[in-house]
C-alpha cells in the first residue's frame, strides 16, 4: 500500500472570482511506503498547496487524495501523520515536553504513558535536557527540533514537512537534514518533504519531485540514489550530478545541454 | 547589587520630592487648606491608623468583590463575543459606548435603586468600569490565534471546546492581565469616588468627604494617602498573580 496517492488533483482559488487562481492542476503523485520524497519548484508552484492537500488543511476541486489507504480527511482525524512547518509554531505556554505531549494528550493516551513518549522523542531530536525549558528559551534550531519530536510523537506512518528548516542557518541545517534521516531510517517514515533548496532535496530524498508554476504542475521527477548520506555523501560526484539534473529540470532546459 | 540600583533612583527621587513639599509648605507661608505639609499629613495618619485601616478594608472589599464579579463577567463576555464573528462587531462600538459612559455619575442613581446602607451601588459601579478594559483586551488575545496554531489543533481533529481550551485561553492571558493590571487601580478608584455620593459612611471617600468638610485638611489627606496606598496594593497584587499565572513570561526576564 502507498503512503499517499494523489490522483488528477486540480486546486482552484476563489472559483467565479476575479481573482480566481489554478494553484495545480492535473497532479498525479504516489509516495511509496517509506518513501522520502522532496517538492521543489519556484516559488507560487503549488508546492505547499500540494502538501496541504494531502494534509486536509484545504481540500481539492477535483480529484482524489488518498493517505494510507484512507481519504484525507479520515487519516487526519486519525492522525494518520505527523506536520511541521517553517515556524516551529510551539505553545509558548507549555514546556518543551508539554508541547511534544499535545498530540498524544489530544488522542486521550494517559498522562505517565504520553510522558515517557514525549521523553523518547525528545531523546530522538537529542533535546533530552530540554523537557522543563519553554520554548522561549530555546534557540531557532532547538524549537525546529522540538516540533519534529511533536510530530513524530504519535508515530505517524506519514511525515510531512514544510520547508522546515528554511529559518534556519546553514550549518544548524545541515545538522538538523542529518538528524531528519537518521530518524526515518529508524522509524520506517515516509516523508513528503516541501523545500527550495535544490541540495536540501538532494540530498534528503529518494526521489525529488520537480514542479513549475501557472498552473502548478508536476514537471519531472529524479529518483535519487546516493552511495551514503552523511558528509561523504554530501562530496560525491553523483550528489553534484543529481543536483544539476534537478536543477535543468527546474529551468526546463534539456538534460543533454550539458557537455 | 543590580536590585539596589533600580530601587534606589526612585526612592530618591521620592524622598527629594517630599523633602521639597516640606520646605515650600513652611518656608512659603501655605495656608494648610490648600496644601498641608506632609509631616502634618503623616502625624495624621499615624493618629488616625486604625480609622485608615478600617475605611481600607470596607473600600477594599468593594473593589475587590466589583473587580472580580467585572472580570469574570468581562472575560466570559468576550469568550462569547470571540465565539460568534457578528456578535464581536456588535459588541465594540457597544462596549465602546459603555465606556464613554461617566459610570460613576451613575452612583447616585443606583443608590435610590437600593437601601441607603446597601454596599451593592459602590460594587455595581467598580465592576462595571472594570468591565471594559478586560472585555477588550480579552477579546483582542482571543481573537490573535497564531495561524500555525490554528492549522496544527486543525491537524490533531481537535474540537471547537478544546482548541478554546488549550489554545485560545492560554493564547490570551497576556492580554487579560493587560486589562486586569488598567481595571485593579480603576477599581479602587472606582469604590472610592462612588461614596462621595452618599450612602454607608465607612469607606475611605466618605472618610475624605467628611474630613473635608470639617476643614480637617491633613486629616483627609490621610485618606489620600491610604487611598493611594490601597490602589498600590491591588495594582501589585495583579502584578504578582499575572507572574505566577504565567511562569513562561517570568523565566523570560530571568
Amino acid at each position: 500500500m502507498s503512503a499517499v496517492v494523489v490522483s488528477s488533483v486540480t486546486k482552484t482559488f476563489n472559483i467565479g472570482r476575479t481573482d480566481e487562481v489554478t494553484a495545480l492542476s492535473e497532479v498525479d503523485l504516489t509516495v511509496g511506503d517509506g518513501e522520502f520524497v522532496s517538492l521543489i519548484g519556484p516559488s507560487g508552484c503549488g508546492k505547499s498547496t500540494l502538501l496541504r492537500l494531502i494534509a486536509d488543511l484545504i481540500e481539492p476541486s477535483t480529484g482524489t487524495v488518498t493517505v494510507a489507504g484512507k481519504g484525507a480527511g479520515q487519516a487526519r482525524k486519525e492522525q494518520a501523520y505527523g506536520i511541521a512547518f517553517q515556524q516551529a509554531g510551539l505553545f509558548e505556554w507549555r514546556t518543551v515536553l508539554r508541547n511534544v505531549e499535545l498530540p498524544l494528550e489530544l488522542r486521550g493516551m494517559g498522562k505517565a504513558e504520553r510522558k515517557a513518549r514525549a521523553e523518547e522523542m525528545l531523546t530522538l531530536v537529542g533535546l533530552e535536557d530540554f523537557g522543563g525549558h519553554y520554548p522561549a528559551q530555546l534557540s531557532g534550531g532547538m524549537q525546529q527540533r522540538v516540533a519534529i519530536a511533536r510530530a513524530l510523537a504519535v508515530q505517524p506512518p506519514l511525515l510531512l514537512m514544510d520547508e522546515p528548516f528554511g529559518a534556519l542557518d546553514e550549518m544548524t541545517r545541515e545538522r538538523l537534514q542529518s538528524e531528519l534521516l537518521g530518524i526515518c531510517a529508524k522509524t520506517g517514515t515516509s516523508t513528503v518533504f516541501v523545500t527550495h533548496s535544490i541540495s536540501e532535496a538532494v540530498f534528503l530524498s529518494d526521489r525529488v519531485v520537480v514542479m513549475s508554476a501557472r498552473p502548478g504542475r508536476i514537471t519531472a521527477s529524479v529518483t535519487v540514489d546516493l552511495p551514503s548520506r552523511d558528509d561523504a555523501g554530501r562530496q560525491s560526484p553523483p550528489f553534484f550530478d543529481k543536483i544539476t539534473e534537478v536543477r535543468q529540470a527546474l529551468r526546463g532546459t534539456p538534460l543533454k545541454t550539458v557537455s | 547589587m543590580k536590585w539596589a540600583r533600580s530601587i534606589l533612583p526612585p526612592v530618591v527621587v521620592g524622598v527629594l520630592a517630599i523633602v521639597a513639599w516640606e520646605l515650600t509648605v513652611s518656608l512659603g507661608r501655605v495656608a494648610p487648606f490648600i496644601l498641608p505639609a506632609p509631616s502634618a499629613i503623616w502625624r495624621e495618619l499615624v493618629a488616625q491608623r486604625q480609622n485608615v485601616w478600617e475605611a481600607a478594608l470596607a473600600s477594599g472589599t468593594n473593589a475587590l468583590i466589583g473587580l472580580a464579579a467585572g472580570a469574570v463577567l468581562g472575560v466570559l463576555a468576550a469568550m462569547v463575543a470571540s465565539r460568534f464573528k457578528p456578535l464581536t462587531e456588535v459588541s465594540i462600538p457597544f462596549a465602546a459606548v459603555l465606556n464613554a459612559l461617566p459610570i460613576i455619575a451613575l452612583a447616585p442613581i443606583l443608590n435610590n435603586m437600593f437601601e441607603s446602607t446597601s454596599s451593592i451601588p459602590r460594587r455595581l459601579v467598580t465592576a462595571i468600569i472594570v468591565f471594559f478594559p478586560v472585555f477588550v483586551n480579552t477579546l483582542r488575545g482571543l481573537r490573535e490565534v497564531d495561524p500555525i496554531h490554528r492549522e496544527l489543533m486543525h491537524t490533531y481533529a481537535a474540537s471547537g471546546w478544546t482548541f478554546a481550551r488549550k489554545v485560545r485561553l492560554p493564547g490570551a492571558l497576556p492580554y487579560v492581565f493587560t486589562g486586569l493590571r488598567q481595571a485593579s487601580s480603576l477599581a479602587v478608584i472606582a469604590a472610592v469616588v462612588a461614596e462621595y455620593f452618599g450612602g454607608l459612611q465607612t469607606g475611605l471617600g466618605s472618610r475624605i468627604t467628611s474630613a473635608a468638610a470639617f476643614t480637617a485638611y491633613p486629616r483627609a489627606w490621610a485618606f489620600v494617602v491610604g487611598a493611594c496606598l490601597l490602589g498600590l496594593v491591588f495594582y501589585l497584587t495583579t502584578l504578582l498573580l499575572e507572574r505566577l499565572t504565567m511562569p513562561w513570561r517570568t523565566r523570560l526576564i530571568a
